[in-house]
This record gives structure tokens, sequence and C-alpha cells, in this order.
């Protein structure tokens, strides 16, 4: 039973990196119909410049909450002013050309971010101040880390954040109304191009939520980080219905957790082939994934 | 008038496109590098790299060696990938390059050695330690370093002799070498009696541990044995073995020897045992190597002595017999024993020099010789 729980907590922990991850996959599917497959590359940069700046302002003698707090905020920021650029250089001139030269585009970002992450921080490992999120609680043979709680809590904080701001409020409103018919919200006033921009920038500061946190839970970064889980996040938004912002946080959970079930009840080597089987039976009977509607062609 | 402007304008074009390859030309001796310069094992293959400049800037320091004006090294990147480590052999094989020092992982060593020896290029090898490497009857095959056979029974005896640890538990990354180690030790474990509580198998690039860790946590062993490929995932490990609240003492081996390990792991990493060869730091040969790589490259990682050894051995054989033919470079190396910056090198027939594995310690955020298995003593 404990043994249980102890691999739930795990679950949870990993299902919800991958589930920050996946909402930025989905949004900007949601909306312009695009795999930013660049996406990885923002949960990259969002753990390096997390480290850059947890390392600057200890060092400026800010006490360690609020230092995480304030590095949290300011990475988040700084990826969603990189997406911005991204977007504007990248996809914003292919806004009415074909999917693929877009899809392409994508790719080549991809390349060229990790590339620079490369050149820039180098080939080795970073490693993460982790002295502030040391230690945890332990229930007999569980042990809660206090990083897994800061994990769980900060991905929870932005996913009801995050759900509030697309149901709540005038810019998730045009941000639907965008998704539904670009062409028709912009008859209606709704400057789409901007609430574009605004999704890709959403995206990516909660890509860089991710990228700090796995900083901080793992101790280190590299500039390759954000392949395998930008897959593992882009499967998980499929699994949840790509374009559902619902259904990719709990395709987050689902791949985390299928992840962590099967390495620790059957064989850690066979982790990742049943997360995938997962995924494939899932839309082998529900195409559209979980929580995916039907979408007709002529709105796509 | 315009003629002979175009006269001057041909004749300078022909001397910039003559230059480079006249400057190459004359009488260079080439030694290749195969390493993992980019991806998850750069730390270590930068330092295979940077153990041959060092060597060759020790040999031009010396004189450089008759016969040659120059002596060039050309590193290639093998990404520990059996492919890129083909192709890249292949690059060197055009290159004409006469030896090979490299690569780092067993898995890219052997099929990039079978390429190479197709046309009897000298592949010597400072860091890959499966037994396969030196076990395919090629001729020009050496190894510096030691043997995985080697290697799992010091681990053994240690477990068995000094902790007194009558259960453990393996994992490994599924490596021909990590894995192969790792194999060994649990045939090694049951034969002698030291219960095998779980052998599981991660994979290369993971991250998240903690599945694996909980497992081993519920076994309660008295030895955790960690056999990674990579001193980076270690690190990973050990932060998260730590945090899970793992009380085993932990065995690692020589691939998650780096200063790495203690740079990431931190607190960690104290404590931590690795079967590595044992260095003598204390050598003339060492405190060349250390005076001529610690300024350019930093501190030396773990295959850094054991690159320059490899180098300076070739680079010995090609002064003692003047040219490069591999015959002769053969019968130069089996005869040439000599005190190295690892150890002594005093290459076998079968390529291989001898393995020294001891035990050492992670204390103070060092590597420090702990235990000696040949005396049962500490040090």
């Amino acid at each position: 039973m404990e043994y249980f729980v102890q691999q739930l907590i795990n679950g949870i922990t990993l299902g919800g990196v991958y589930a920050l991850v996946a909402l930025g996959y989905t949004m900007v599917y949601g909306i312009i119909q695009l795999i930013n497959f660049a996406h990885g590359e923002f949960f990259a940069a969002g753990g390096y410049m997390g480290v850059i700046m947890l390392t600057w302002l200890s060092a400026q003698g800010v006490p360690p909450t609020l230092c995480l707090a304030l590095s949290l905020i300011l990475t988040m920021g700084y990826c969603a002013l990189l997406a911005t650029a991204v977007e504007k250089v990248a996809y914003k001139p292919l806004r009415n050309s074909s999917r693929l030269s877009v899809l392409l585009s994508a790719l080549g970002m991809s390349i060229f971010l990790q590339n620079g992450l490369m050149l820039t921080q180098g080939v080795y490992d970073k490693a993460y101040p982790t002295e502030m999120t040391q230690g945890g609680l332990h229930f007999g043979m569980v042990t809660l880390s206090y990083m897994q709680i800061i994990i769980v809590v900060v991905t929870a904080v932005l996913l009801v954040g995050l759900n509030a701001l697309v149901f709540r409020t005038r810019i998730g409103k045009a941000m639907r109304a965008t998704a539904q018919d670009k062409t028709m919200s912009a008859l209606v006033g709704i400057n789409s191009g901007r609430i574009i921009t605004i999704t890709f920038a959403i995206g990516a500061g909660l890509a860089a939520a991710a990228g700090i946190m796995v900083g901080l839970y793992y101790g280190s970064v590299r500039y390759d980080m954000g392949f395998v889980p930008g897959i593992k996040a882009f499967a998980a938004a499929v699994l949840g219905g790509i374009g559902n912002i619902t259904g990719a946080m709990l395709g987050g959970f689902i791949i985390g957790m299928v992840e962590i079930m099967a390495a620790g009840y059957l064989s850690s080597e066979y982790k990742d082939v049943f997360a995938f089987i997962i995924l494939i039976a899932v839309l082998y009977f529900m195409p559209t994934g979980i929580m995916g509607e039907n979408v007709d062609d002529t709105r796509v | 008038m315009n003629r002979i402007v175009l006269k001057v304008l041909s004749l300078a074009l022909a001397v910039l496109l003559a230059a480079p390859a006249a400057a190459l030309a004359a009488d260079a001796l080439k030694i290749g590098t195969l390493s993992p310069l980019t991806g998850p094992y750069a730390a270590d293959g930068n330092d295979i790299a940077n153990g041959v400049r060092a060597a060759v800037e020790v040999v031009k320091d010396q004189g450089g060696i008759p016969g040659y004006k120059d002596i060039v090294v050309q590193a290639e990147d093998s990404i520990c990938d059996p492919r890129q480590a083909v192709a890249a052999a292949n690059k060197l094989i055009n290159e004409k390059v006469p030896a090979v020092v490299g690569a780092y992982c067993s898995s890219a060593t052997i099929p990039a050695s079978e390429a190479l020896a197709e046309v009897d290029i000298v592949m010597i090898t400072p860091a890959s330690t499966s037994e396969k490497v030196t076990e395919r009857g090629l001729k020009y095959m050496f190894r510096t370093c030691g043997r995985d056979d080697d290697q799992s029974k010091v681990a053994i005896k240690f477990i068995k002799e000094f902790l007194k640890g009558g259960t453990v538990y393996i994992v490994d990354d599924k490596t021909t070498y990590s894995q192969g180690l790792a194999d060994n030790l649990e045939k090694l474990a049951n034969a002698q009696g030291v219960k095998v509580l779980g052998h599981e198998h991660v994979n290369q690039g993971d991250k998240d541990f903690s599945a694996v860790l909980t497992k081993v946590k519920a076994a309660n062993p008295a030895v955790f044995y960690v056999s990674l490929q990579n001193s980076a995932s270690g690190a990973l490990m050990l932060i998260q073995a730590k945090r899970m609240g793992i009380t085993a003492k932990i065995l690692a081996q020589d691939a998650v020897y780096h200063p790495q390990l203690m740079e990431i792991a931190k607190d960690a990493a104290e404590g931590v045992f690795l079967t590595f060869g044992f260095i003598d730091r204390e050598t003339p040969a060492y405190k060349t190597f250390y005076a001529k790589y610690q300024p350019k490259y930093g501190e030396p990682g773990a295959y850094s002595a054991y690159s320059y050894d490899s180098a300076m051995a070739y680079l010995m054989a090609v002064k003692a017999v003047g040219s490069t033919d591999p015959a002769k470079i053969r019968e130069a190396m089996l005869k040439n024993k000599f005190q190295g910056a690892s150890k002594k090198i005093n290459y076998l027939e079968s390529g291989d020099s001898g393995s020294n594995y001891i035990i050492q310690m992670v204390k103070g955020g060092k590597f420090t010789n702990y235990w000696n298995p040949e005396t049962n003593k500490l040090y």
C-alpha cells in the first residue's frame, strides 16, 4: 500500500510537468492548427533562464522563497517574450501559406533554438542550486519531498489560472472565438493576430514554468532536455484530444501516471512502451482523443 | 598590360589554392580522436580529445618527432552512437589518419574499430572497458583502461569482504558497457552467495528515476549498485535517491566517475563508492600531464590521463620505428613498457594493458582512494 502511494506521488509529480508542457502544444494547435515543434525548446530555455535567475537573485541576497517565486515569474516572462519573437520571425509571415510550410518553419526553429542553447550555454549539464529545496516529509515508508509539493502546487495554481483566463475573461473569449473561426472573429472586431501571439506567449510561459521546476527537481539542465519531454507532452496533448485544454491536463497526468506505474509494477525498461501503447489504444477507439470533439473539415 | 595583370591574378589564385594543401602535406603526423564531443557524454568525450591534445603538446615541447615537421590532432565526434561512430571513423579513414585514440562508449568503439581494422588503422581506446573490445582478434586494437570483468570482480569483493553486504540491488541503463558490467556483477553475486534483490534497466537519457528508486527502497538492499553510462545521469540518480531516503551503500563504476558528479549532485554524492583505476598523482608522468592539461583544459576528467597515455604510447612508438607502418608500430607498442600518467602501461598480445581497479570514495567533494582490493586495506 505504501509502495502504491509512493508511486502515486511520483506519478502525479511527473504528470504535472507533462501537463504544463502539453498545454502549450494544445493551445497553439487549438488556435492555428500548428504543431509547434519548437515548444520543447521553450521548456529548455526556461530551465536555463531559471538557473541564471536563481543564481543571480540568491547572489543579491534575496531570501530563498522570494527568490524561487521571482525566478519563476521572471523566467515565465522571458520565455513568453522569446515565444513572441519566435512567432513574429518564424510563424507570422507564414500566416496565410500552407500548413506544411509553418510546420517546417517550426521544425527549423526547434533546431535553431536547441543549437543556440548549445552554443551559448555549452554541451555540459548545468547544475541547479538545490540547497533551498532539499528535504521532505516522511510518512512511514512514504516520502513526499518539498520539491514534489512545490511542483504540484505550482502546477495546480497555473492550471486553475489558465482555466480562469480562458473561460472567464475577455481575452479568453477572444481566444476561443479565434480558435473557432479566425475570419469571423476578425469581422466582429477581434484582433486575431494579437490573440494568436498572446496564445503563443502563454503556452511558452507554462513550458518555462515546467522547465524551471524540472531543473529544481532533478538538479540539472542540459541544452537538449526539451526533446524527450516535448514528445511525451505532445503525446499527452494528442491523448487528451489536441486543441482541448482540459484534455491536455488530463493527458499529461495519464501519461505521467502510466509511465511511473509501468516502471513501478512491471519494468522501467518498458515504461515508454506502455505510455505509447495507451496512446495508441485510446486513439484507436477514440480517434480525436479523450476530450477531443469531432471537428469537421470546414472549420480546420 | 591587361595580360600581365591577368597573369599576376591567376598566379595569386594558384598560390591561394596551393597554400593550405602545401601546409598540410609537409610531413605532418596526424592522429585522430573519436569521442562524443556533443550530446549527453560530451564531458567525457572532450576530456578524451583534450588528453590527446595535451600529449601532442608535450611531445612537441620536447622537440617533436624526427621526420615529422608537425603533429596534428583531428578530433571527430562519435556522439556515443554506433552509426555516428562508424561515419566518423570513415571520415578519419578518408583523411588518411594512421592512428585513432577513442572511442568512449564500448557500443561505439566496437563498430568503429571494425571499419578502422579493414584499412589497418591503429586504434587505442582510453575508456571502453567492455571485454568484447579486445576479444575480437583485431590486430591493431589496444586498450589503455581496464576491463569490466576485472572491474566487477573488485566490486563484488568490496561488497562481500569490506561492506559485508548480503544483498544488492542493481540498476543499469542498457548499453553494451553498462549492462555488460551489471550482468557480470549479477553473475558473480549469485555465484558468491550475495543475494540479488532486483536488476532493473532504465533508459539512456531518463531524468526521472522515482519509480525505480521506490522499488529499491522497498527492497531495502545492503548495497545499491549503479551502473549508468554517464556521470550526469548518475548525479540525478544520487539526488533522487537521497531525497527518497535510500540508506543503502551506493556503489557505482568508472563511467559515473567524473568531477561533474559532485558538481551536480553536491552533498548527495558524499560517501558514494566507485570502482576506478588507481591513479598515482605523485609520479613525474602525472605531474607533466597535469601541468600541461590543467591550465588549458581545466581539471582532468575520468579519462583524460588514459587518453593522454594512449596518445603518448602511439607517439613513442612512431618515434621508435620512424614511420607509421602499423605492423612495426604494434611491435614497438608491445615492447614499450613505461610509467604513464594513469598507470604503468604494458600492452599485452591481446591489446589489453591490465586492470588496476580499486575502490574510490567521494569525500569532501573529491574522489579519494579508499580501499585496496589486493591487500583488503584502506588507503
